[in-house]
């Protein structure tokens, strides 16, 4: 396993989050429309930088190193990696950018449709998603870990992580979804703010849940107990954001222009969201590594 | 087992690559534009040489909110030409209250035939939206539906015009310093259509479309003056902008053949311009929030 090609794969998922940060921005500053072309910026590729064009072509211009980051990425996966499915997941990774790149293009083409924005946001986490896991498999403790049974009762690990993996993307989604739905200086729909809401209150419950029985069972094993703790910490910290991007945000369509304490807040919620995915996935990746599936796990998977 | 794993997280994105869809489809709450279908109308009737007018005097009571303090040091050039640019919300002088738009909503002509049934034809002359000192001029605009409006940048920076969906469809330009007028149409009649620059999140600018030409904005000494309006019994609505929607006031007025109908408007009171305390949801209020 290359050593070098594990640290280049950490590197790419750091991009990306950094991306996650500077798309968000863009969002929170309302500047998707900055300009009206794409890809060029009000016809140039160095545009001058100036009021809301820096966060909307420094997005640009990020997510074209991450782009050409993970070009890097598959190519080098192809040519060190000897795992056939992880190959084809460092194929995935490109073919996820380059399809972000074109629904990010379609965004400014079509005026910030809702759906197509929400699918740019989304994608983004999954592409995310994608990187870490790419980062984890060239680990040499994914390679080295050996299964073991999970021989305590109780419910099964695996199905929990997998749980929590899912309410937590479909919290972003909903999250992405409200982000896109309202500029700073109009309000935010109720419904999707309550069905948000709500869903933290899902995610606190199945993570915490998930968190507290990996930490419990496998105290002793670093591996697993790790990620689950920073998940919960993630949560914690997530939770005040989310309230602290509630109260600056509701009071944003009273303020003069999109001021840094709404801006810094709701782009920190985004970032720590995207964190909390990131500790979800490797927890679960790790304790589909590590916990051997139960006979009655398999059986169902096989059913 | 591990390619079971990859198909798993494949099957875990098709899924929520799909809830992401379902979700955004279904919160659209936003009315579905239907271009040009609400200015319909016959010609109006031939002019009797009796229109009046409908005048007035738009005011606020109390005091008066000030205006904020716009941060422009994001872009040199509106700091250079705008150093103290302040929001243009409430621009109240001795209490009188400008950028009021004034227009008849709903009413009949001579008593008889609806206004409503009506649609005049757009005027030959264009509007002109100017961006100038990274703000718009003029801040409120009143045209008729189809008319011309023709946007100039006299700033030595990049603006782009945005005029954001509503009734009307969604439509963005950039437009370097330099460059020549834009021209766009409002085909669909609505109050108001919110104008912004995403180059300067700032610049806002309110046009309201109509399929008649009464209508009219407030000066700087809270005046205004709607001229050529038939006699008739109407509804007359001052809409000022505030939050997330703006205001309005609704008057009936009579103007008498060749004589004028008088409608003054005031505005003020907590309700407007800024939330008297932070806005909560109905549904989840926490009382102890409430005294920020």
């Amino acid at each position: 396993m290359s050593k070098a090609l594990h640290r280049f794969a950490v590197f790419v998922a750091c991009a990306t989050f950094f991306l996650i940060i500077a798309g968000a921005n863009v969002t929170s500053h309302d500047a998707g429309l900055a300009t009206s072309d794409w890809p060029l910026s009000n016809g140039q590729v160095f545009p001058k930088m100036v009021g809301n064009l820096f966060w909307e072509h420094g997005h640009r211009m990020v997510a074209t190193v991450v782009g050409m980051l993970t070009i890097v990425l598959a190519v080098w996966f192809q040519v060190r990696e000897p795992r056939s499915w992880v190959k084809r997941l460092a194929w995935g990774a490109l073919a996820a950018v380059i399809a972000q790149g074109l629904l990010g293009g379609l965004t400014v083409k079509l005026n910030l449709p809702l759906v197509v924005s929400a699918a740019h946001a989304t994608l983004a986490q999954l592409f995310f998603l994608i990187t870490v896991s790419l980062a984890v498999f060239t680990s040499k403790r994914w390679v080295d870990a050996e299964a073991s049974p999970d021989t305590v009762e109780g419910p099964p690990l695996r199905a929990m992580c997998v749980l929590s993996l899912a309410v937590i993307l479909t919290q972003l989604v909903l999250g992405a979804t409200l982000r896109h739905s309202a500029t700073w200086d109009q309000d935010l729909p109720t419904p999707l703010l309550v069905a948000h809401i709500c869903g933290a209150g899902v995610v606190t419950l199945v993570l915490a849940t998930t968190a507290a029985f990996v930490i419990l069972r496998h105290r002793g094993e670093t591996y697993l107990a790790r990620p689950a703790m920073i998940a919960v910490s993630l949560l914690v910290v997530q939770l005040a954001l989310g309230l602290a991007a509630y109260i600056t945000r509701m009071r944003s369509p009273y303020d003069p222009q999109p001021l840094n304490p709404m801006v810094a807040v709701t782009v920190a919620h985004v970032a720590c969201g995207a964190l909390v995915f990131a500790a979800t996935i490797v927890l679960t990746l790790r304790v589909f590594r590590i916990i051997r599936a139960k006979q009655s796990e398999y059986r169902l998977a096989h059913a | 087992m591990l390619s079971r794993n990859v198909r798993l997280w494949l099957g875990l994105i098709a899924i929520i690559s799909l809830l992401s869809f379902v979700s955004s489809c279904g919160s659209k709450t936003e009315e579905e534009p239907e271009p040009g279908t609400n200015t319909a109308g016959s010609p109006p009737p031939p002019s009797k040489g009796n229109e009046g007018t409908i005048s007035g005097k738009v005011t606020y009571a109390g005091t008066a909110p000030e205006a904020k303090k716009i941060d422009t040091s994001a872009d040199a050039a509106c700091t250079s030409k705008s150093p103290n640019l302040t929001t243009e919300e409430w621009v109240v002088k001795d209490g009188n209250l400008a950028n009021t738009f004034v227009y008849i909503k709903d009413g009949a002509i001579d008593g008889a035939n609806k206004l409503a049934t009506y649609a005049w034809p757009a005027p030959g002359a264009a509007a002109v939206l100017d961006q100038n000192g990274c703000h718009y001029k003029p801040h409120v605009l009143g045209v008729v539906a189809k008319q011309k409006i023709s946007i100039t940048n006299s700033d030595p920076t990049t603006h782009n015009v945005h005029f954001t969906q509503g009734l009307n469809p969604d439509w963005n330009q950039s437009q370097p310093n330099g460059a020549p007028a834009l021209t766009h149409v409002l085909n669909a009649a609505e109050v108001m259509v919110p104008v912004k620059c995403n180059q300067h999140p700032w610049m806002k600018s309110y046009i309201a479309v109509l399929k008649h030409p009464f209508f009219a904005v407030s000066a700087e000494d809270g005046t205004y003056t709607i001229k050529g309006v038939p006699p008739g019994k109407y509804t007359v609505v001052a809409w000022h902008e505030g939050g997330a929607k703006g205001t309005e006031k609704t008057m009936e007025v009579t103007v008498p053949a060749s004589g004028a109908g008088k409608a003054d408007f005031a505005f003020g009171g907590t309700a407007l311009g800024q939330p008297a305390s932070l806005p909560m949801l109905p549904a989840i209020e926490f009382p102890s929030l409430h005294n920020h």
